[in-house]
């Protein structure tokens, strides 16, 4: 049997990228999954396809997390196809990039509605679907949180806010049963960073990351999936850098580095 | 109200457009329309009519004419 077996995750923000990496993980494992999309059905729709070569059951949803509104209609969808819930994985997040003089009252509360409230609200209808459970939450946050990038204010902003909202559910959710963690990334290889690519943003992470390749989907999703591990279980409300050293390590383009 | 009317309504509430300059020949950038205003308005008109518009599909919208007839197609299929 495997690990997950007879198990529900929720992963919003699943058709690409880290999503769907945290999808297939679980699904791998014999988790059931719920995929959730907002703007790119068919990309959705492959990964449930995906997903369901592995043998396991998929719901697709569509929502913006974003909206309250939305955010309880996932939900009651979550409720309805399964009845309960034991992972919740906050994935989803969208964000405007531009510097700090041009980031007005719409920029900002459409990437913190996003990015940071959808992890209190979601975590507010996930609780009682895990009643009972052992539940397992993990938000997918970033190294802007902590470290400035060019026009990356308003998203790093909302990380920084995630991670707070993570620590207090965390504790608040323990008599619940729950743990809550974060794990957050540097530049990962997804579209988006195509996007920061492009656009001059991002260059050479290769050269400032010490083990001398960049971080995939993957390898986030791997360290997720042991945040919802009962080996884990002594983790709480932390939030896990998987970055290959790239924080620890400024002065990392001079340094030696790794294969990779 | 014509598919066109609701919404230029839509486009001229969420970006704070005047409904003066949309046009069906005016482009997003000509109207000042950030891409935070043209994803917001794709999601307040995929509401209203109860349709999607895909990503892939609203790139290839040149102006405001070529959205409000992709919005016209779908909202009429729904109709069937």
């Amino acid at each position: 049997m495997k690990p997950l077996q007879g198990k529900v995750a929720l992963i919003t923000g699943s058709g690409r990228g880290i999503g769907k990496a945290i999808a297939l993980k679980f699904a791998s494992q014999g988790c059931d999954i719920i995929v959730n999309y907002f703007r790119r059905r068919e990309a959705a729709e492959q990964t449930a396809e995906e997903v369901r070569k592995l043998g396991v059951r998929v719901e697709v949803v569509k929502a913006n997390v974003g909206d309250p509104e939305k955010i309880g209609e996932l939900f009651d969808a979550v409720g309805k196809s399964f009845g309960h819930l034991d992972i919740f994985i906050s994935n989803a997040a969208s964000g405007v990039g531009r510097p700090i003089m041009e980031i007005d009252e719409k920029a900002w509360d459409w990437t913190l509605d996003i990015n940071a409230k959808a992890l209190l609200l979601c975590a507010q209808r996930a609780a009682p679907l895990m009643e009972g459970r052992n539940g397992k939450i993990v938000s997918i946050s970033s190294l802007g949180s902590k470290f400035v990038w060019p026009t990356y204010a308003a998203v790093g902003i909302s990380k920084a806010a995630l991670e707070a909202v993570t620590r207090y559910l965390a504790i608040e959710f323990i008599p619940k049963g729950i743990a809550v963690n974060a794990v957050s990334a540097s530049a990962v290889e997804t579209e988006a960073l195509k996007f920061y690519i492009k656009e001059g943003l991002v260059k050479d992470v290769k050269q400032t990351t010490p083990v001398g390749r960049m971080v995939t989907p993957e390898d986030v999703a791997n360290v997720v999936y042991f945040l919802c591990s009962e080996e884990a279980g002594m983790i709480r409300g932390q939030t896990i850098i998987v970055d290959g050293g790239t924080s620890v390590a400024p002065w990392a383009s001079v340094i030696e580095k790794g294969e990779g | 109200m014509t598919v066109e009317e609701q919404v230029k309504e839509i486009v001229s509430k969420i970006a704070h457009i005047d409904k003066s300059i949309i046009s069906r020949e005016a482009t997003f950038k000509e109207m000042k329309a950030d891409s935070l205003d043209v994803v917001q308005a794709l999601v307040a008109v995929e509401e209203k009519f109860d349709i999607e518009i895909p990503d892939e599909e609203a790139q290839k919208f040149r102006n405001f004419g070529d959205f409000v007839d992709f919005v016209a197609r779908e909202a009429a299929k729904k109709k069937g």
